[in-house]
């Protein structure tokens, strides 16, 4: 897809594509999220698709609290992504390290390591806080902030 | 005579030296305390002889001259028989994987995050501990603080 | 490039040699079977130990819980146990039966979320979207008992901190009988199913030998016949007062995996219905003091993965001196190289799966090296599942064939 495509689906808001990443969390979040778009929640009756790989994402929604083992690769996986492009923290660690803040092993939170544009917090973060955070997400993109 | 204490007599007839060192905690649990010379000889009698097929994991513990370590022994039926050895910090311990092959990783464990020296394991990757973590710095010592970034510190936050 | 040579490539981009990036898996490759893989583990490492040390232990209980998302009720219990014994204390009955019961229901859910994920890691993905619709009454359970989907917060030293109401016992007989009904259905399908049979049967051979040799708990060396379940043999909270069979099949293989956490999921029924029925009156904890004497203990729980080992030794103060976690993922890893030996690259997602590991798969970067080329290609998770599937595919194996009926809504 090129940037003009890209710009334009953007625009429109309507079917943000996401990238889940575990920076080190203990996987409550991520079966959340995962949970979030079955059926019983259905996050794809907002657009939003779960796709495999950074190229062709809009949205990375991280969980964890990024273990200095796993950074490199998030700062990577961050740079990879076309723009225009926003981070989601999901759940508490991955929004200030939640739990395991202090750590010697953990950062504390994603934003330690790439800009986020949203946090959704709880712990673990609840479908429907995720969902919640999503379309607020998408509205902000709309507004144009 | 419960399990436990059938495996503390077994043990006490067959190593004098044990006398007054192999305690039975409650059922199921026995505890042992050998020094590092005759471990090998207590744990393979344990292993061999008396079918502890289970090694649960190694706790590694800081003793301040010594480092411990609890090698955590299970087998069928559940009794768990555990190992108390412990070695002077710098000084190498034998490894346990031709025993336990799957054991390694516990013993990595051991290498990382107290710097214990095992002799003999097999070559694989370093575990816990990310490959660029500072060489000498053994997070699970007692006087081991983190520095910089990770301790709690926040960074400047990104735009 | 002839097609045993071909690998799927990720797009994700350049390669950057300077910046180094370890591989969770190495694969070697003869033809299109695996014939060497090594294994990269801790990325989820975080520090909890010493983390442990420096927080008191009504602090512990929060951390410890969160070792892992799924069964984090098995190592915040495993835990308290350890310093319980340290302690002295004793429980009130109504305590171990309010714990055996989250633990139970905490084993439906996470063998139904294992479900799930293995129908995504060979394209049966109509299988996630329906066992994860029939968890959620147990997640909504889990939420009336203990005011949370996940980290339950429901232990505390001493007992458990909710107590089950009366309100609440038809609501968790409800949900076990439909959930049962479920999973009759679950496990006619995979006895009936030839799909699953040609994806599952034979593939991650392990046997009993090798599972013992290499240390496998859990349902993971209940597959390969290695009889050994703590709830039996070490016996901990209200299992010495519930009866049920420990599932066992010599398969060997990935379907034996399945095969046994079926069956235990039928057993963790029947126990849920013993506890309900013979729930004893009394308080649901005992006071704990914040300082726990000096001493050790080790604490076994069979968590929905196998054996989890806690070593807790106190020093007088409120803070422990030591802990030690050992997590049954970690055992189980070390026989994950034996079941790939061999196999094929297409099985490597499932065979992983099948352990049920406890650390986030879809992250996980594999470099595999194929004999003839000598050259290695980097894969992303998702990528190499979706080789998985397109090449069993072409050799007859398609779920999207394969229609799932659905039960009452949850």
């Amino acid at each position: 897809m090129n940037l003009g495509h890209r710009i334009v689906r953007w625009g429109q808001k309507k079917s943000p594509w996401i990238l889940h990443f575990n920076t080190g969390a203990c996987n409550a979040c991520d079966i959340e999220i995962i949970a979030a778009l079955t059926p019983r929640f259905d996050l794809e009756r907002f657009g939003v698709l779960l796709k495999g790989t950074p190229r062709h994402c809009d949205v990375l929604a991280c969980s964890g609290p990024v273990t200095k083992q796993i950074r490199p690769r998030l700062v990577r996986i961050y740079e990879q992504i076309p723009e225009p492009k926003a981070v989601v923290a999901v759940g508490s660690c991955a929004t200030s390290g939640g739990v395991f803040g202090g750590l010697y092993n953990v950062m504390g939170g994603i934003d330690q390591a790439i800009p986020v544009a949203a946090y959704i917090p709880g712990c673990p973060a609840s479908p429907q806080a995720i969902i919640d955070g999503f379309v607020k997400l998408l509205k902000t993109l709309e507004e144009g902030k | 005579m419960s399990e436990a204490e059938t495996v503390q007599a077994e043990l006490l007839a067959k190593f004098g030296f044990l006398a007054g060192a192999v305690k039975v905690q409650r059922a199921k649990r026995v505890w042992v305390e050998v020094n590092r010379e005759r471990f090998a000889q207590v744990f393979d009698f344990l292993v061999k002889g008396l079918g502890f097929s289970n090694l649960c994991t190694i706790t590694g513990l800081d003793e301040g001259a010594d480092l411990g370590f609890i090698y955590h022994l299970a087998r069928d039926g559940g009794l768990m028989v555990n190992v108390k050895t412990c070695s002077p910090k710098g000084e190498c311990i034998q490894t346990i994987t031709p025993y336990f092959p799957g054991g390694g990783i516990y013993e990595r464990e051991l290498e990382d995050l107290f710097g214990a020296k095992v002799e003999g394991l097999p070559a694989g990757s370093r575990y816990p501990l990310p490959d660029d973590w500072p060489e000498g710095e053994h997070p699970l010592l007692k006087d081991w603080k983190p520095k910089g970034t990770g301790s709690g510190e926040k960074g400047a936050k990104h735009d | 490039m002839t097609e045993k040579e071909r690998i799927v490539r990720v797009p994700i981009g350049p390669q950057h040699p300077a910046l180094k990036e370890p591989e969770s898996f190495m694969v070697d490759l003869r033809g299109e079977k695996i014939s060497a893989v090594s294994l990269r583990l801790g990325y989820n490492h975080r520090g909890i130990e010493k983390g442990c040390e420096e927080r008191t232990y009504v602090q512990d209980v929060y951390l410890v819980e969160r070792v892992c998302g799924i069964c984090s009720h098995s190592h915040s219990t495993a835990f308290v146990q350890a310093v319980e014994e340290i302690a002295g204390l004793e429980l009130p009955k109504r305590a171990k039966y309010i714990r055996t019961l989250i633990a139970e229901l905490e084993r439906i859910h996470s063998h139904l979320l294992w479900l799930g994920v293995a129908g995504h890691e060979i394209g049966f993905d109509t299988l996630l979207m329906y066992t994860w619709r029939d968890r959620e009454a147990v997640m909504d359970l889990l939420a009336a008992l203990t005011g949370n989907r996940v980290n339950y917060g429901l232990n505390t030293v001493g007992g458990v901190r909710r107590d089950v109401s009366p309100e609440q016992i038809p609501e968790i007989l409800r949900v076990v009988d439909l959930l049962e009904e479920r999973t009759k259905y679950y496990i006619d399908l995979a006895l009936t199913e030839e799909t699953l049979a040609k994806r599952l049967v034979g593939v991650g051979k392990l046997s009993k030998e090798d599972a013992v040799t290499l240390g496998a708990v859990g349902p993971t060396a209940r597959a390969s016949g290695v009889d050994r379940d703590t709830r039996r043999d070490d016996p901990y909270a209200a299992y010495d007062e519930v009866s049920f069979q420990v599932v066992t099949d010599d398969r060997c293989d990935v379907f034996g995996r399945a095969v046994v956490r079926l069956g235990e999921l039928m057993q963790s029924y029947s126990i849920v219905r013993q506890l309900v029925k013979n729930l004893p009156e009394g308080p649901v904890a005992v006071k704990a003091p914040l300082k726990i004497p000096a001493g050790e203990a080790v604490s076994r729980y069979e968590a929905p993965r196998g054996e989890d080992v806690h070593f807790v030794r106190a020093n007088g103060t409120d803070k422990p001196e030591r802990v030690k976690i050992r997590a049954p993922t970690l055992a189980n890893t070390q026989s994950v190289a034996k079941m790939l030996e061999d196999g094929y690259l297409a099985d490597l997602p499932i065979v992983v799966a099948a352990i049920d590991p406890c650390f986030s798969c879809t992250d996980r970067t594999i470099t595999v090296r194929g004999e003839t080329s000598g050259e290695a290609r980097t894969l992303d998770w998702e990528e190499l599942v979706r080789f998985g599937v397109d090449w069993h595919r072409r050799r007859g194996v398609d779920f999207s064939k394969v229609a799932i009926r659905g039960g009452a809504r949850a």
